[in-house]
């Protein structure tokens, strides 16, 4: 039953994307046929997002007002405490640790974005060529992203942590010497890197699978006919082709980084010494570690705000990139 | 799509010789072998979880190489049990309200192209993207006055307002693929709007419902920052704080962690393993294009 109504609605969604300039709002190109009392319609709308709107309002901007109320005092989480202007940014700002943690949010966030989207690409490709139960295998490789986090980050500490976890002992017998991934910064950071990829790439996959599922194999035959190579046949329509797929999960993906506490706090738990601290963990751990309310919020705020812009202004390029 | 790609048409016909078609068949199984081995290595911290779950502990006599010995301590030593009904609880509710909130909602998102539509979009990616640590000092702070803080009422409340976003896109996404004619065509037949959304548009629907639930059941079930920070008795914990404080505790009796993680991580696998063909986030992309 469930599967009837899934095919007969994919058979349809052909149709409705001939017609989807015809919604029930104003700037549609033909007058849509809208029930007969027409002012209902909005109060009807209105009324249907009444309700996620109250929630955006009292989860994201109730706590908004109040985390730039608290970054310009010096209270706790019991106490308001007294107006200190901003105190609380400038100590940040000439803070060596929140350099730091601003550096590695940049690199953890590149990594995380384009080396997830390689990798998921990479391997949404291969899962469209002709091979024995690709849906299962499809499946198989969402697993990092559907298993919580606090198991793998728990399998991956105990495959890395200590010298006598698996990867050092390897590591050594191939002759890197004794490896302390997770107590060498430099090793901590690329071990949150590949982490990260390792959790992230799925969503990836899924976003440039369906992507993938929607170009039309003529447009492969009629380049094959005029002689186009397989890296030709990728550049030039496949990458273009899911152009806006691309960007618009490089900007979810980003989303998801620049806010990621769990996979790094459950990994490392911003250590050693402060090497892998975002600025999310650094936030964290100043207000719930130190329990310095208003400098964890102003580095939150802060951070917030720059995601924020971000997101928003990649967010109003997203119907300019070319579908060609 | 598939079935037409499962039989590949021979253009040598059946006049090819034995050689002939295992050239055509060969590349197949090459591509197999090779997800497969991608498969075997990316799976390998899953596999670890598991097969430590099941192995006796260093220090035991038992000399098999299988034992339930860690999930009959964790089943019967620890409150697992209390942390798993909190967590499908928590969950199970977060599901329902977010699809309750964001099946509405997200048919706005598709059906109407108004200014006033445009903004609430706008809105709705400005909330995904605020990180949760900015709201949830302030929650923290807000729920406790109504005890709503070490309270698994708070948490779905919380849960289901961090899917909004997501879910809303993903409803959008799927009432996309569903022709308008057929709305108006109820509304000549003398529906309302919101007659014409249940009755036609939320029956046919279910895929897109499923793809929610599953997003909503994925995130409410992994979190663990908002838990970490609402919770404080351990009869409320979830599953993933429950999970640290054996962490803490146990720290080197790996076989009972593992155990502990195997309960956490079957829940999620079972509901996808049975839905996951009705899960996509591709549609996103068109919801969040279209305003």
């Amino acid at each position: 039953m469930t599967s009837t109504r899934a095919g007969s609605s994919n058979v349809l969604s052909g149709l409705s994307r001939a017609r989807k300039g015809v919604g029930l709002g104003g700037r549609s190109d033909r007058p849509p046929r809208p029930p007969r009392r027409f002012s209902n319609r909005s109060i009807t709308l209105a009324l249907l997002v009444a309700p996620s709107v109250f929630l955006v309002v009292l989860i994201y901007g109730y706590p908004a007002i109040y985390s730039v109320f608290q970054s310009v005092h010096n209270g706790n989480l019991v106490n308001p405490g007294a107006y200190v202007g901003l105190q609380n940014f400038q100590a940040a700002l000439h803070n060596p640790a929140f350099w730091q943690a601003v550096r590695f949010t940049v690199v953890f966030c590149l990594v995380g974005v384009f080396g997830s989207w390689v990798v998921g690409l990479a391997l949404a490709l291969l899962l469209r060529k002709r091979m024995h139960a690709p849906g299962f295998f499809k499946t198989l490789l969402l697993l990092p992203w559907v298993v919580p986090v606090v198991v793998t980050s728990t399998s991956w500490n105990w495959l890395v942590a200590t010298p006598t976890s698996p990867v050092p002992r390897i590591a050594q017998d191939l002759g890197f010497g004794q490896l302390l991934f997770l107590d060498s910064p430099g090793l901590a950071k690329i071990i949150v890197c590949v982490y990260k990829v390792w959790l992230s790439f799925p969503f990836m996959m899924l976003m440039a699978s369906s992507a993938l599922a929607a170009i039309e194999e003529d447009l492969y035959e009629a380049a094959r006919v005029d002689g186009a190579n397989g890296w030709q046949l990728f550049r030039r329509i496949t990458l273009p082709m899911i152009a806006r797929s691309t960007y618009i999960s490089w900007i979810l993906m980003f989303i998801f980084c620049i806010g990621d506490f769990q996979s790094i706090y459950l990994l490392t738990g911003g250590g050693p010494v402060g090497s892998t601290n975002t600025l999310v963990v650094l936030a964290y751990e100043t207000v719930f570690g130190n329990f310095q309310t208003g400098p964890g919020l102003a580095i939150a705020v802060m951070m917030t705000l720059v995601s924020v812009l971000v997101a928003v202004v990649l967010y109003r390029r997203i119907r300019k990139v070319e579908i060609s | 799509m598939e079935s037409v790609e499962a039989t590949p048409v021979n253009p040598s016909g059946e006049s090819g010789t034995g050689k002939a078609s295992t050239k055509s068949t060969s590349p197949r199984w090459r591509y197999t072998l090779a997800v497969l081995v991608i498969a075997l290595v990316v799976l390998i911290p899953v596999f670890v979880t598991v097969m430590l779950a099941f192995r006796p502990q260093l220090q035991s006599r038992s000399h098999s190489f299988f034992t339930l010995e860690n999930f009959s301590y964790v089943f019967s030593q620890t409150q697992v049990l209390t942390w798993l009904r909190n967590s499908l609880t928590v969950t199970l509710a977060t599901v329902l309200v977010a699809i309750l909130v964001a099946a509405p909602a997200g048919y706005v998102l598709s059906r109407s192209r108004s200014k006033a539509v445009s903004g609430y979009a706008l809105l709705l990616f400005i909330a995904q993207s605020f990180p949760q640590i900015v709201s949830i000092v302030p929650l923290f702070v807000l729920f406790a006055k109504f005890n709503l803080d070490d309270n698994l009422l708070g948490l779905a409340i919380v849960y289901v307002s961090m899917t909004i976003s997501v879910a809303t896109w993903m409803m959008a996404a799927y009432y996309d693929s569903i022709p308008v004619a057929l709305e108006e065509a109820s509304w000549i037949d003398g529906c309302s709007l919101f007659g014409g959304f249940v009755r036609i548009v939320l029956r046919n629907s279910l895929p897109g419902l499923l793809s929610t639930a599953i997003f909503a059941f994925l995130l409410a079930w992994s979190d663990f920052l908002i838990a970490v920070v609402f919770l404080r008795s351990d009869t409320h914990f979830t599953l993933p704080i429950g999970l640290q404080t054996f962490f803490a505790t146990n720290s080197t009796e790996w076989g009972y962690v593992m155990a502990a993680s195997v309960i956490v991580m079957v829940p999620p696998i079972i509901v996808f393993s049975f839905l996951h063909r009705y899960f996509s986030v591709g549609g996103i992309g068109g919801a969040l294009a279209g305003h």
